[in-house]
């Protein structure tokens, strides 16, 4: 794995969500992208029951991702991460007494590869979410300026700045092998997502 | 309807419910070498783990009935290996003619960032230990022998006193439940060792004070 960006992009204006993803899709492979398969990205959110402290309840969240099955993540919004192996989401369930599971958020993920670079789309109920991974880099670094380029390529000016997990570490590793960067975008765009009030229940569609 | 037991639902959820089985027992410290030499004959053709772990007990209280508690462990001669986080249901009071301690368990392992996450969930550290010993198996049995000591200073795993004379032998199996035969395999083990060690089923909610 390389370093990953994951970024929103809004529905083309008087085209549904899937003929903006057709667009996107389009023009990957006039790129020369070859579509590889498909592989899902799920987010469970838990709020703890009890509130001994009196503080605001934090939400505990747990995301799996089908390119790691075995793994699983349990992530604090700006608070530590744990990975996991998939046993940790039975361990949630003799915790139901003191976590509660909010409503989900799940989405289908498409994706495809072509020598260098591989992109995936998220599609949720009303956005798409392009992730692209520069696998030969673990710089964010020193490859942001070629993976904007290269989103800029089948985005236009959808590209976003340079993603807040890579901001605290220009010059260090990324580290990929865990996916905990990669998740960490995924759920601050999920979350973006809820707090723009945005109707109903975010449905996985797979592309 | 209420939902069976544990214990006779080999899957919940599609995933397999778990269960230890348990003997318990303890050996003076003189007789530690002849235990050894004993457990050598009977398992399994290989040299016997010696291992230095350390142990946090974390306990999470909610608003009523007893504190939800989680063990996570980390090994101290292997630091950069996975933490171990389980968690032990309470005893099954099931059949009493079952020969073995049985209770439901979940075994997670887990990154580094175990205790931060932990502490961020709401668990507080209730007590810490230092255990090394040795580990034997045999076939789906494993045998710990370990010797316990107390951490003097919290988080200082250097600065430790034995809290006893003694080291703490347990033989335990993990398996799906409903397999209940295995705790007739394990007290035929338990009787070859004897009369080095008694190891006995030994329900740890009645030594609570």
């Amino acid at each position: 794995m390389g370093v990953t960006c994951v970024c929103q992009v809004p529905v083309a204006e008087g085209k549904s969500v899937q003929q903006t993803v057709d667009i996107v899709h389009k023009k990957l492979e006039q790129l020369g992208a070859v579509k590889q398969g498909t592989f899902c990205v799920d987010c469970e959110t838990y709020h703890a029951t009890g509130n001994v402290s009196g503080q605001p309840t934090k939400l505990l969240y747990m995301m799996h991702n089908s390119e790691t099955p075995l793994s699983c993540m349990a992530l604090f919004e700006g608070g530590p991460c744990l990975i996991a192996d998939s046993n940790f989401d039975v361990l949630m369930v003799k915790l139901k007494s003191h976590f509660q599971k909010c409503q989900g958020t799940q989405g289908g993920v498409w994706y495809c590869d072509n020598e260098l670079q591989c992109q995936r789309d998220i599609t949720l109920t009303f956005c798409v979410f392009p992730q692209v991974e520069y696998c030969p880099c673990v710089v964010p670094g020193d490859c942001w300026n070629l993976t904007k380029e290269f989103m800029q390529s089948f985005l236009g000016p959808s590209v976003p700045e340079l993603p807040s997990v890579f901001a605290a570490k220009p010059e260090g590793l990324f580290a990929p092998s865990d996916g905990v960067d990669t998740m960490t975008q995924y759920l601050e765009l999920f979350n973006k997502l809820r707090k723009q009030q945005i109707p109903g229940r975010f449905a996985g569609k797979k592309v | 309807m209420e939902a069976p037991p544990v214990t006779v639902m080999p899957v919940t959820g599609g995933t397999i419910n778990m269960m230890e089985y348990l003997l318990q027992g303890s050996v003076y410290d003189q007789a530690l070498e002849s235990l050894l030499h004993r457990l050598r004959g009977l398992c399994d053709n290989m040299e016997p783990e010696t291992f230095t772990d350390h142990e946090l007990v974390y306990l999470l209280k909610g608003q009523q009935g007893n504190p939800f508690i989680l063990r996570a462990r980390r090994s101290l001669s292997h630091p950069t290996s996975p933490w171990h986080l389980r968690y032990l249901g309470q005893p099954e009071v099931g059949d009493k003619s079952r020969h073995a301690l049985v209770r439901n368990c979940v075994d997670v392992a887990a990154s580094h960032s175990l205790p931060e996450f932990l502490n961020e969930m709401g668990f507080r550290m209730d007590h810490e230990f230092v255990a090394n010993g040795h580990m034997f198996r045999k076939g789906a049995m494993k045998i710990v022998v370990s010797k316990l000591s107390r951490i003097l200073v919290p988080g200082n795993t250097e600065n430790t006193e034995r809290l006893s004379l003694s080291y703490l032998v347990e033989l335990n199996v993990l398996a799906p439940a409903g397999q209940d035969n295995m705790s007739d395999d394990m007290r035929s083990f338990a009787e070859q060792l004897k009369p080095l060690v008694h190891l006995e089923k030994i329900d740890p909610s009645k030594q609570r004070h």
